[in-house]
């Protein structure tokens, strides 16, 4: 045998919060198999319910959508969609999170030799939907609730369609829906709500979307202490985990690292210089991760910040069940007009000294698609960066091109240069 | 003399152009292949051939379009996006938007006085509207792509293709040649199919004067005049239009010569 002269890379280790965020999230799915195991009730939620409530049940939720990036990422999302499309006759039109969902649930329940992904999901026994983030969401958990036959909590969230403060009947509305899915669970749970409890959590809750706000603020220094893609993981423990002390552990160290990393003018971006700082606007395209990181880093562009991450970062005063109805309603910015929405995504990109944006044209996501090419315009205008799209999915492997993604990057690296030299 | 080598290694041909430092276009190749086949290599020597040159007389070589990665040899790659922007922008200097349809995709790009990329938006999700649609609708019709031009010229009526989808399109052309229609109202049917989705994609990056379209499409009239038609504007068009790209990347590569001597 010919000896080989490739050499292996040396894979760096992860940084502490990357292992106590690695063992929290494992903890959490241990404690749903738990549950599992001895019958016990176990949910699958959308991503921005108010999860304080399952947690002050102590009942485990677990996330599709949390789930399915994890599953796309490790390119692993194609065989549920295929029995989502296939078996089940879901149009490929629809979001791929959902048609990845649908299909593991349905796999789970039918498929005597069903093999699990590497994070694998419990059989869910009730569902959590919020309607804050997508619309899709409610055919989607109708569907999961018809096809396991088990009963669905609903948090309806208004659109904020007159962009004005949350009115009285708005916030009433939201704080009836909290009151009576927490006496519906009372029912199907068997358990009485701890009231007390209830608010605790409500303040660790807060606690954690500072922190996690701080964290995310912190990266308008330059160089960036994190590499952007970093915002798609540690966002993890604040979709999951919202009201739980350990997220608060994860983001304290997280807080440290990356104040370490200012001290020492370092950034998790590694040894390439930043030449080009750039928000990454939508969500990661999943499957596609490695190979989007990779081809920034050739071009000394780091993704800096993200309108997506920020997200599950929610502030009302604990006890105040109709502010935190409203900000159920409010935390997504899909809830908001696209002036409004791609106007919030302008100031971020110009806090944080973006060269350019760089979109995501999520072919999952028709809504956030509005908003883009739309929104391209505005951005352009109140920052005088370049904004460039590209075509992708957030789970469906079968969309993304790597030759006109890099066409794209490379076009936008060139205006960004000339921009620079120009100044 | 110094010469620089610009290659444009596309997905259905390769072009390829070398100038000497004083700014002249010392000869150009175009070989109807494009990469992942012989044509690149076709397409140097072609070149070299022509120039009365060896590779190794070449100072830098830039090269572009799809294939840019896969040239052996080659000092560096750009996009194709600021090639075609240098390349309109030294054939027709004052040009402001610039229409390139490619083998798979279409670009439509803002640029400023000095040739350098402002804007530029690209076709979405498929190749509806590309160089591969003509093509494919070329075949179907049992004709050359070239001739495509003087069949349009010829229509007495445009019959409407709706499809953008490639596929669709080409089963749509083939229910209309069953009912008898004239081929050439067929072709001009596919041209304003492709002039409306051009069109889009130059009204959202802005339409600025003066544009001119480049690529090797630019050659086809009829598609050129459609495409005034939908946008309504004067689109200027290039003899040499099909080695913009090409010639972006050898005005890329003087640059580096200049810098690197």
């Amino acid at each position: 045998m010919g000896e080989t002269t490739e050499v292996k890379k040396k894979k760096r280790p992860l940084p502490k919060s990357r292992v106590m965020l690695n063992a929290l999230v494992d903890s959490i799915y241990q404690d749903a198999y738990e549950a599992e195991r001895k019958g016990e009730p176990v949910g699958w939620s959308t991503s921005i319910f108010p999860q304080e409530i399952c947690t002050t049940f102590g009942v485990p939720v677990l996330f599709p959508e949390n789930n399915a990036a994890g599953v796309a990422a490790r390119h692993d999302s194609g065989r549920f969609i295929q029995t989502s499309e296939g078996e089940l006759g879901y149009s490929n039109d629809i979001c791929s999170y959902a048609r990845l969902s649908i299909g593991m649930a349905h796999d789970i329940a039918t498929d005597p030799n069903y093999e699990p992904p590497a994070q694998r999901m419990p059989r869910p026994t009730f569902l959590l939907c919020a309607t804050n983030s997508c619309f899709q969401l409610l055919k989607w958990y109708e569907c999961l609730s018809r096809d396991l036959n088990i009963p669905i909590f609903m948090q309806d969230c208004l659109f904020n369609c007159f962009e004005d403060a949350p009115a009285d009947h708005r916030n009433k509305y939201g704080k009836s829906q909290i009151l009576h899915n927490i006496k519906r669970m009372e029912e199907l749970f068997g358990k009485k709500f701890d009231w007390d409890k209830f608010e605790e959590i409500q303040k660790i809750s807060n606690l954690n979307s500072r922190l996690y706000d701080e964290c995310v603020l912190m990266n308008d220094k330059t160089p960036s202490p994190l590499n952007g893609f970093d915002l798609f993981n540690y966002m993890a423990p604040m979709v999951i985990a919202r009201g739980r002390k350990e997220t608060t552990e994860v983001l304290l160290q997280l807080k440290r690292e990356i104040q370490e990393h200012i001290d020492n003018n370092t950034s998790t971006f590694g040894s390439t210089k930043e030449e080009y700082r750039v928000d990454w606007e939508g969500i990661a395209c999943w499957p596609n991760l490695g190979y989007n990181l990779k081809t920034m880093k050739k071009y000394g562009i780091n993704c800096v910040t993200n309108g997506y991450v920020g997200a599950w970062s929610l502030h009302y005063n604990p006890g105040d069940l109709e502010q935190m109805a409203s900000q159920y309603m409010l935390s997504s910015t899909n809830v908001l007009s696209t002036n409004s929405m791609m106007g919030k995504r302008a100031d971020v990109a110009n806090h944080f000294g973006c060269d350019g944006m760089l979109c995501h044209i999520n072919r999952s996501c028709k809504y956030m698609t509005y908003h883009m090419f739309v929104g391209r315009q505005i951005v352009e205008d109140k920052c005088n960066i370049p904004v460039v799209t590209f075509d992708g999915d957030q789970a469906d492997p079968t969309i993304f091109n790597e030759a006109q993604f890099e066409t794209r990057v490379q076009g936008l690296v060139d205006i960004m240069k000339q921009n620079k030299e120009d100044k | 003399m110094k010469y620089a080598l610009g290659i444009d290694i596309g997905s259905t041909a390769t072009k390829a152009v070398i100038m000497t430092s004083e700014g002249k276009i010392a000869a150009s190749a175009v070989v109807s292949i494009g990469t992942g086949t012989a044509g690149p290599k076709k397409a140097l020597m072609e070149v070299l051939d022509k120039a009365g040159l060896d590779r190794d007389q070449i100072t830098w070589t830039t090269a572009t379009g799809y294939g840019r990665f896969s040239l052996e040899g080659a000092d560096d790659q750009k996009s194709e996006l600021s090639c075609h922007a240098k390349g309109v922008s030294y054939l027709m200097p004052g040009t402001h938007t610039i229409i390139d349809i490619g083998g798979q995709d279409i670009k439509v790009m803002s640029i400023n006085d000095r040739g350098g990329l402002v804007n530029f938006v690209m076709n979405d999700k498929c190749a509806a509207g590309t160089g591969r649609f003509l093509d494919t609708m070329a075949r179907v019709l049992n004709v050359e792509v070239t001739d495509l031009s003087d069949l349009s010229e010829k229509a007495d009526e445009v019959a409407e293709i709706s499809s953008t989808c490639t596929v669709f399109a080409e089963s749509e052309v083939i229910s209309k040649l069953s009912t008898n229609i004239k081929i050439e109202n067929i072709v001009a049917g596919i041209h304003q199919s492709v002039a409306k989705r051009v069109t889009s994609l130059l009204k959202r990056c802005g339409i600025k004067e003066t544009i001119a379209m480049s690529g090797g499409v630019a050659l086809n009239k009829g598609l050129v005049k459609a495409l005034e038609n939908e946008a309504g504007c004067k689109i200027h068009v290039h003899e040499e239009c099909q080695l913009a790209g090409a010639l972006g990347a050898a005005l890329y590569a003087m640059e580096n010569t200049k810098k690197a001597s």
